[in-house]
């Protein structure tokens, strides 16, 4: 996969306050990129000094398929998080506007369109009024008229913010029939359950700082311990008598026992003791979603595990 | 640039699809005539013709009503036997009505005695009246006719400058043809100045424009496209334009109305003059002025009505000039009229005015006029571009002051 986009030690600040320390990923044409992070992290910061609507302090963004000066305004599709579209003006009106600012063919944007709107369940809309649509509708024109020009770089801030189920469920299946195509994909969300589903590699930034770069799968391997969740009611301290545990939290009747990170799960299910209660038992990894929030709230509770596990090694070796 | 003129001509398509502004569009104009022709109605009204009864002792009414047809006074004489003392109960019920007693005492003491309605207002007319009076003393003198006639010949002086002896031949004929050469300035003047309002109304919409799509949240999205020059430029060309047809229809509804009314005088003839060309030229100016204003006022605001004291200061600047109209019409030489001439933001409206009102164009004052419309213009489009740049893409709030300052620093 060539790299269609890459982003180099960029930094920004707002008056004396530093949002962006050295932030630096690429892009690459056909994958879904995820930016995550809390809000007011960076993410927005980010994503408009790539599109050159803020300029960076320092640091460089590249575009690799173009030639010359500036950004390829052309060849980008932008999808903000603070967005909306003309209230008093007909559907078809602003999407071949904001196509025609794109350099692209009126003929083939008005063909495409109207394919899109068919497919976002919007079918004869084309000449409804942007401020009858309901909010929901609305998103997907927006989303519609940032992919209408066939973009080579897709960059959406929050895309799924405020559509319902469904809606998300046709959103997500675009998005990756844009990638499958080729198109590099570069979105932000706080949903983690869909970026877990979605994407191929992410960029977690918090306070302006990488916290995590890598592949979904890299990001699991590194990040995400395993976790065995136990429903029955136990005693605390039995739990934490068993092997590799880190720390075990209780509620009601249900058991989560985080585990160390090299822990070998078959290996490890044989060392659970014969007298606990045992009526539904999950193994499984913690989840973005579980990474984020822990990195958010500045728990660093997988930075502690880490460092439990090594004082647990050092004592081990003293004793 | 294409991208520009792109944003322009969204502009104007879209807001020619919009009710609003279609209806304004005709509405202003229609307002402005209807306005016009009120004020003709009064006027009408204002000019009816005052009653005056005269108790003629001396036998002078007919020199008197002569003097009204000739003089084309509002007066409509008629003879009457009131006597002094019986007129206070006649005027009681009167209205626009006046006794006049013309007897020896007049003759005597050089006095006539007039009583008045409270309405009656045509005292001046009535001091024309008293020639007659004038003659009769004489003629009881024993002068001759020709000694009378110069007596009674007031003495007029009259002024004739280089240009009238220069073009003595000319302008003969024009006067003769009914031709008034102010004409030529007031209506390409009056034209222009229809211009500048409507095109300083249409920059308030510009001024709306930048904030509704602060608003509605779209200016990231069109600067995903373009940049936030190239927004801006079309925004001002995308309003010129439709300024432009506000005004044409303004123009084309006032030149109807005033060829209907004051079908004597030729309108068109009197308005292209190449005096036109120069008010054009500093209509547009203004204009360009006033947009580069407004476009950077609007972006620092999310909404009108959330207008701080300062946003509401700025948006009134292009008004301020419209205080001074009054004194630069009355005296345009003045050291104020010029003063006002070389201050950006009141130039264009005091130039226009005083180039109307002056009989002899100062070219010096006019081309250092130009020259500050020009550089402001200049200036004031790059403060506007970069407040604008930062502007739009703030939201929820307007900006404070000092963040404008910081913005131009920056």
């Amino acid at each position: 996969m060539n790299v269609l986009l890459s982003v180099e030690g960029l930094e920004k600040s707002f008056k004396d306050k530093k949002v962006l320390h050295g932030i630096s990923f690429e892009v690459h044409s056909g994958e879904i990129m995820a930016i995550l992070g809390p809000n007011g992290a960076g993410k927005s910061t980010t994503i408009r000094n790539i599109m050159g609507i803020m300029m960076p302090d320092a640091g460089e963004v590249t575009f690799h398929n173009h030639q010359g000066k500036g950004i390829p305004r052309n060849k980008i599709g932008y999808l903000p998080e603070e967005r909306g579209l003309y209230k008093n003006v007909k559907v078809m009106d602003i999407l071949l506007y904001l196509a025609d600012l794109k350099d692209y063919p009126l003929k083939k944007a008005k063909e495409r369109a109207l394919e899109y709107l068919e497919k976002f369940d919007l079918k004869g809309k084309e000449n409804v009024n942007m401020e009858e649509l309901s909010k929901g509708m609305a998103q997907k024109v927006q989303f519609i008229s940032s992919i209408l020009h066939e973009p080579e770089l897709l960059i959406l801030d929050e895309p799924f913010s405020g559509l319902d189920p469904v809606s998300q469920e046709v959103l997500k299946e675009e998005i990756r029939n844009l990638a499958k195509k080729g198109t590099a994909i570069l979105l932000s969300s706080h949903q983690m359950n869909l970026v877990e589903e979605m994407c191929d590699r992410v960029f977690m930034i918090q306070r302006g700082h990488k916290v995590i770069y890598g592949s979904l799968e890299e990001v699991k391997r590194e990040y995400a311990n395993f976790k065995c969740t136990i429903h029955g009611k136990n005693d605390v301290s039995l739990l934490e008598r068993i092997p590799e545990v880190v720390r075990v939290e209780q509620k009601d009747d249900i058991s989560i026992i985080y585990l160390t990170k090299d822990v070998e799960a078959p290996k490890w299910l044989k060392t659970l003791p014969d007298d606990i209660v045992i009526n539904e038992l999950t193994l499984d990894r913690v989840s973005l979603h579980e990474i984020f929030i822990d990195i958010a709230t500045d728990k660093n509770l997988l930075k502690e595990s880490e460092r439990q596990t090594f004082e647990e090694e050092v004592g081990g070796e003293n004793a | 640039m294409r991208n520009s003129l792109k944003v322009a001509k969204w502009e104007i398509k879209r807001n020619l699809k919009n009710k609003t502004f279609l209806i304004s569009l005709f509405v202003t104009p229609l307002l402005i005539v209807l306005f016009g022709f009120l004020g003709t109605l009064f006027g009408d009204d204002h000019s009816e013709d005052a009653t005056v009864y005269v108790n003629d002792e001396l036998g002078l009414f007919a020199s008197m009503e002569a003097i009204v047809e000739q003089a084309e006074l509002d007066l409509e004489l008629k003879s009457t036997d009131v006597t002094e003392a019986d007129v206070e109960a006649e005027l009681e019920d009167s209205e626009n009505t006046a006794y006049m007693f013309v007897n020896e005492t007049a003759l005597t003491e050089g006095i006539i005695p007039v009583y008045a309605s409270d309405d009656f207002s045509n005292e001046g007319q009535l001091q024309l009246l008293t020639q007659p009076v004038k003659g009769l003393q004489l003629q009881e003198l024993g002068l001759t006719q020709e000694q009378m006639a110069a007596i009674a010949q007031n003495i007029i002086i009259e002024v004739q400058s280089l240009d009238d002896l220069q073009d003595n031949g000319a302008s003969e004929e024009e006067l003769l043809a009914g031709e008034d050469p102010n004409m030529q300035r007031v209506v390409p003047g009056i034209f222009a100045g229809i211009l500048l309002l409507s095109i300083i109304f249409t920059g308030m919409m510009i001024f709306q424009s930048a904030s509704q799509e602060k608003k509605d949240k779209i200016a990231e999205i069109i600067l995903s496209s373009v940049t936030p020059n190239e927004l801006m430029q079309g925004k001002i060309i995308g309003y010129f334009v439709l300024s432009m047809i506000q005004a044409f229809v303004i123009l084309a509804f006032a030149l109807g109305f005033a060829l209907y009314k004051l079908d004597d005088i030729p309108i068109i003839e009197y308005l292209l003059q190449p005096e036109l060309l120069l008010f054009l030229l500093i209509a547009v100016l203004g204009y360009l002025l006033f947009a580069s204003l407004y476009v950077g006022l609007g972006a620092t605001m999310s909404d009108i009505s959330t207008a701080g004291n300062f946003q509401s200061m700025i948006m009134m600047i292009p008004f301020i000039s419209f205080f001074f109209i009054g004194p630069v019409f009355a005296d345009p030489t003045s050291t104020l009229a010029k003063v006002l001439t070389y201050i950006p933001f009141t130039s264009p409206t005091i130039l226009l005015a005083r180039l109307i009102r002056m009989d002899e164009w100062v070219w010096m004052e006019i081309g250092i006029s130009l020259v500050v419309l020009v550089v402001s213009i200049w200036v004031m489009m790059k403060l506007a571009g970069k407040i604008f740049k930062v502007g739009m893409l703030m939201y929820g709030k307007n900006a404070t002051p000092g963040e404008i300052i910081k913005w131009l620093r920056a």
